[in-house]
């Protein structure tokens, strides 16, 4: 693959991202919580259930990059707030979502890694001002980008002095119109050749239907995904966005459940 | 719109005039001690007079009697009351009035311009006590505050350690991506120095934490910030845009307590300030009275004596108490050591 040199795989070391604590690279990392911050009460009850059922970290959208301009679009400041008291309350670090270059300075100050989302992955400018970040960046697949394209824009973080960097891949636009997109599972293994940098997968972009995010969960363990980010709402009917999609805690404990004991079975079928 | 900006104003201007009977108020509460009784006559025919010449335009004498009648009633139900003044350096919101208010909530803490003036406040008996700051954990002795007490008389009557937490602060609906300038005292600044340069800020020193706030409630612009405390916020109607942005969590100032009398309650901790001749030795001889008594010192710190260039003054501080004989009579020995010996106070010493 040409002009990538960071981000490629070279013998065998690969890299382990640590954020305060976790290590995303080793073992399997599980990041969940809400689509969106829609309130202090909704986002610190689904950030204690989430963490009693075993989530790793905690997820919540304080900018929202919506289809229509008249869609919930977030909290913003108030949103970040709310989650800086998520994580003092559970102790999960916190991935957020940035979506415009003057925001990457202001979320670091409350975030712990950035996400920058498949709509943007392509934003050059953006990837730029996180690779000046300090913290950890979560680079979700496009939705329409090839695999050479989505490791020349995590090239794009390492080539500003970010190291880490954790890839994410979230279901592609295909002719399936069924799933909200179609999970390429088959990334993972091949990012995996390519690259020495973790890999994550996103179940619930990727089909966006609450029933089949079971099974997507544990073919991601199978295919050798070093974790997952999943929606998790502590009442999805009521969600102001991706009610469709989000767990309930219930759901998501059971899931973890499963995924946690295949994964043990899996590493060691591997040896 | 016309009418919400008009009304915006008028908020403004009823702000300021309580802000202004608030500060008539201290003055009322400062002034108490000065006077024999609380009802002057005659202090009050001359304040009628002089609102009855200076009601102009639409402010007609009978309207402004009816205001100042009313003014008059709350000023005296205010000195009858037996409230304790206390007086701080700063704009209301400076951490001195924060460390003055956990020190004991029912004191009324009245603002000062310099460090001088609380210390003449509480000699001159308008204010019940005083509160300065005295040692910073990461900038070490406020100068002016320990050259002040090398020449006073007061007596210290109590301590507190307070943590400083510094928050910008901006006016409300500010977009935090709009700030480019923050106001704050040089120290504020240097204290939140990693936030400043991460977030592209451009630091400009001010006199005051708390006068920044003040500035930037009155000014009422969008582009700045002020590093201040979370006080301020409230005192002054600003939005806390991020908090406790100071790069070292640990950032502590002990205060002290100052009264023209000593402290009448038992102490567990005591202040002095000495100099000592100039000959070898000399402070060495000090000390070892401290240390052969087993008595456990606090805090030294040396300061050039501005009166006389060349000589030092010490001030010093130890764990016990002055009624404890063993303490007793190591001040006596101290004293006989020493050129210069003055006991602060015994005063009970702050929870860590």
């Amino acid at each position: 693959m040409k002009n990538i040199k960071l981000v490629a795989l070279s013998g065998s070391k690969r890299t382990i991202v640590k954020v305060d604590g976790v290590k995303i690279g080793e073992g399997f990392t599980v990041i969940a919580g809400p689509c969106s911050v829609e309130s202090e009460e909704q986002t610190l009850e689904t950030a204690r259930a989430v963490k009693k059922a075993g989530a790793d970290m905690f997820r919540g959208g304080a900018f929202k990059p919506r289809t229509s301009p008249y869609a919930f679009q977030g909290l913003g400041l108030k949103a970040l707030k709310i989650l800086e008291k998520a994580k003092k309350e559970t102790g999960m670090p916190i991935v957020t979502e940035v979506l415009d270059t003057r925001d990457v300075s202001w979320v670091c100050e409350y975030a712990d890694i950035l996400q920058i989302g498949a709509r943007n992955m392509q934003n050059f400018s953006l990837l730029k001002e996180a690779g000046k970040s300090n913290k950890t960046v979560l680079l979700k697949r496009g939705m329409h980008s090839t695999i050479e394209e989505w490791l020349n824009c995590a090239e794009y973080i390492l080539n500003e002095g970010n190291p880490n960097v954790i890839l994410c891949e979230r279901g592609i636009r295909t002719f399936e119109t069924y799933t909200r997109n179609t999970l390429d599972l088959s990334a993972i293994p091949a990012v995996k050749e390519l690259t020495h940098l973790p890999v994550i997968v996103d179940p619930s972009h990727a089909v966006g239907k609450v029933s089949l995010i079971e099974p997507m969960c544990l073919a991601a363990v199978a295919a050798g995904a070093d974790g997952l980010i999943i929606e998790v709402h502590r009442n999805p009917t009521e969600a102001l966005s991706d009610k469709e999609q989000a767990l309930n805690p219930r759901q998501f404990s059971d899931i973890m459940k499963k995924t946690r004991a295949l994964y043990k079975y899996v590493t060691e079928l591997r040896g | 719109m016309e009418l919400q900006k008009m009304r915006k104003k008028i908020d403004l201007i009823d702000y300021e005039m309580l802000k202004l009977l608030n500060q008539r108020m201290e003055y009322v509460l400062r002034l108490k001690k000065l006077k024999s009784s609380v009802t002057d006559t005659d202090r009050e025919l001359e304040v009628f007079q002089h609102i009855r010449r200076f009601s102009q335009h639409l402010i007609k004498p009978e309207f402004s009697e009816k205001i100042f009648r009313e003014i008059i009633k709350e000023s005296k139900r205010l000195q009858e009351q037996d409230i304790k003044v206390v007086g701080f350096q700063g704009e209301h919101g400076a951490y001195s009035e924060v460390a003055a208010l956990s020190y004991e909530p029912a004191l009324v803490p009245i603002p000062c311009v310099d460090f001088v003036d609380v210390f003449e406040g509480v000699k001159n008996n308008q204010l019940d006590y005083g509160i300065v700051p005295v040692e910073n954990s990461l900038e070490g002795a406020v100068a002016q505050v320990n050259d002040l007490l090398i020449e006073t008389d007061l007596k210290i009557t109590g301590e507190i350690s307070i943590p400083i937490h510094h928050h910008l602060l901006a006016i409300k609906e500010t977009d935090y991506r709009d700030i480019r300038v923050v106001y704050s005292h040089p120290q504020a600044l240097a204290q939140c120095h990693g936030f400043i340069s991460r977030n592209k800020l451009d630091p400009r020193p001010f006199y005051d934490t708390a006068g920044a706030a003040k500035m930037l409630a009155a000014k009422g612009a969008r582009s700045i910030a002020a590093i201040s405390s979370a006080l301020c916020a409230e005192l002054y109607n600003l939005d806390i845009i991020k908090e406790n942005i100071e790069d070292h969590e640990s950032n502590k100032t002990r205060f002290l307590v100052l009264s023209a009398e000593p402290s009448k309650a038992a102490g567990n901790k005591c202040s002095m300030i000495f100099q000592t001749r100039h000959e070898a030795g000399a402070l060495f001889r000090v000390l070892r009275i401290f240390s052969d008594a087993d008595i456990n010192l606090t805090r030294i710190e040396s300061r050039p004596v501005r009166k006389e260039p060349g000589q030092y003054a010490f001030l010093l501080d130890f764990l016990g108490s002055d009624t404890d004989a063993k303490i007793r009579g190591a001040l006596e020995k101290v004293k006989k050591e020493t050129a210069m010996f003055k006991f602060m106070g015994c005063y009970k010493e702050a929870v860590k």
